[in-house]
């Protein structure tokens, strides 16, 4: 025998069923004592023999997508299977950093809001845009030293591609900066020094700059050297730009809170460049000896 | 309806033992015109495309589920067979009074009684006491599965459960007797 559900339950359930629809409480009350009969007629439970046949007998009828749909659900599942299967290289490729590259870029991060939360008068934006720009050669130096480690041909070798193994460091190195510069924004925000969106650009663009082109000059030149010019670069840029040599020059825009989304997109456009050539350049990479 | 085997299965396997049990009730106690039903019902859930995603789906599939019933019931072949035979007789006979109290009261434990009880109801009557005393749907369900306003709901379980404790009474009292 079944257990009754709901009102049969209980006599209090049924009488609750019974005001529900409009009984006086004395009704109701004389009405459930009779209807708490009702659960004597046991209805037959189907077995998991008798649901499977039905589901059998349904299964046909289920309908299809048309091929157009199915066409796009593939499509959607395979991007969605695409961006999973990133996450996971980037999971498998956190253990080559070095802890040292998460402590020193966070110590970097800390003693440039420290600087800038201290009394001395500092320049914002340009201790920003050095500092920003510095995370991405250490990202750079550490994540792409496949030449310096001899491991380059293991990385060939590996079922994920270059291109695979490059953006899923990307992945690692700026998803890290990106937190740590966040951090920082907030902090200075909520200590009123300056509005979160230009503390956000003023180091977050130059740091996309410098990693887009250290990653392709890294095609070319070794690693560290490509990181080294590309934040040399940007610093000797940026001691122009405070000395006031660069006042009416064409570089100036760059340097300019205008310019602060030139900047990005030049950095993006640069990681671009560099992730479709590195299936074309990467015997560039390969040891000499 | 997304076409998905899964989530038939899913949903078959939630809602198959609740509806055949309705339809049981529903048709008088023929399991096997109740598994016909509840098999016709499924199939008409995935055949239509009028469901809207964020309603309810219980009612909607009580009101198929009671729909093909009823368009069961109304067929030229039934009612013929019903013009015939009387299938409630059986049952019907268990409400006699002329039957001693020790088989009224052997009757009442096997739910016969409660059975032939529903039988005399009227179908509409039936239909919204069975939603709601064994499905435990709520009234605004109820009046979604049977297309009615929501005072007709009330109305007809007002009615259905007087009418319902008329017909259980000599039972009752054959049971009290024992």
């Amino acid at each position: 025998m079944t257990i009754p559900s709901w009102p049969l339950d209980s006599a209090d359930h049924l009488a609750d069923a019974l005001r529900e629809q409009g009984e006086t409480p004395e009704e109701a009350a004389d009405l459930a004592s009779a209807l708490l009969s009702l659960t004597t007629w046991q209805a037959p439970q189907p077995t998991a023999a008798d649901t499977g046949r039905l589901l059998a007998r349904l299964m046909p009828a289920l309908p299809s997508l048309s091929p157009v749909r199915q066409a796009i659900r593939a499509r959607r599942m395979s991007q969605r299977g695409r961006l999973a299967a990133l996450l996971e290289t980037a999971r498998t490729q956190v253990s080559i950093f070095h802890p040292a590259f998460w402590l020193l870029s966070a110590a970097v991060m800390l003693a440039g809001a420290a600087a800038m939360l201290s009394s001395a008068s500092v320049d914002q934006s340009l201790l920003l845009r050095a500092i920003g720009p510095f995370l991405a050669y250490l990202g750079t130096t550490t994540a792409f030293r496949g030449v310096n480690l001899r491991v380059l041909e293991f990385e060939l070798a590996c079922p994920a591609s270059p291109v695979q193994l490059a953006l899923a460091r990307l992945v690692i190195v700026l998803g890290y900066d990106f937190g740590l510069g966040l951090a920082l924004s907030l902090a200075l925000w909520a200590q009123d020094k300056a509005s979160f969106l230009m503390l956000t650009l003023y180091w977050l663009m130059p740091l996309l700059l410098v990693a887009g082109l250290a990653l392709l000059l890294s095609l070319r030149l070794p690693v560290q050297t490509a990181a080294a010019i590309s934040y040399g670069g940007w610093l000797a840029l940026l001691m122009l730009d405070s000395t006031g040599a660069l006042v009416g020059h064409s570089l100036f825009i760059l340097l300019s809170v205008q310019g602060e989304m030139v900047i990005s997109l030049l950095g993006l456009a640069l990681l671009v460049i560099a992730l479709l050539r590195i299936h074309a350049a990467t015997h560039c990479l390969l040891p000499r000896s | 309806m997304a076409g998905e085997a899964s989530a038939l299965a899913l949903l078959v396997q939630r809602h198959h033992g609740p509806l055949l049990g309705y339809l049981y009730r529903l048709v008088g106690g023929d399991r096997l015109l109740a598994e016909d039903i509840c098999q016709e019902t499924f199939l008409r859930l995935l055949q239509q495309q009028q469901y809207q995603a964020g309603r309810p789906f219980k009612p909607w599939l009580y009101a198929i589920a009671t729909n093909l019933a009823r368009d069961h019931f109304k067929s030229a072949a039934v009612s013929r067979a019903l013009h015939q035979r009387e299938p409630d007789e059986t049952l019907l006979a268990l409400c006699d009074p002329a039957p001693g109290p020790e088989e009224r009261a052997l009757a009442a434990e096997q739910g016969a009684d409660v059975a032939a009880a529903f039988a005399r109801l009227g179908e509409e009557y039936r239909a919204a006491l069975l939603l709601r005393f064994y499905q435990g749907l709520s009234l605004q369900e109820i009046a979604d599965a049977l297309h009615v306003p929501l005072g007709t709901v009330k109305s007809r379980l007002s009615v259905g459960t007087r009418r319902l404790r008329e017909l259980l009474a000599p039972v009752k009292e054959g049971v009290d007797e024992r």
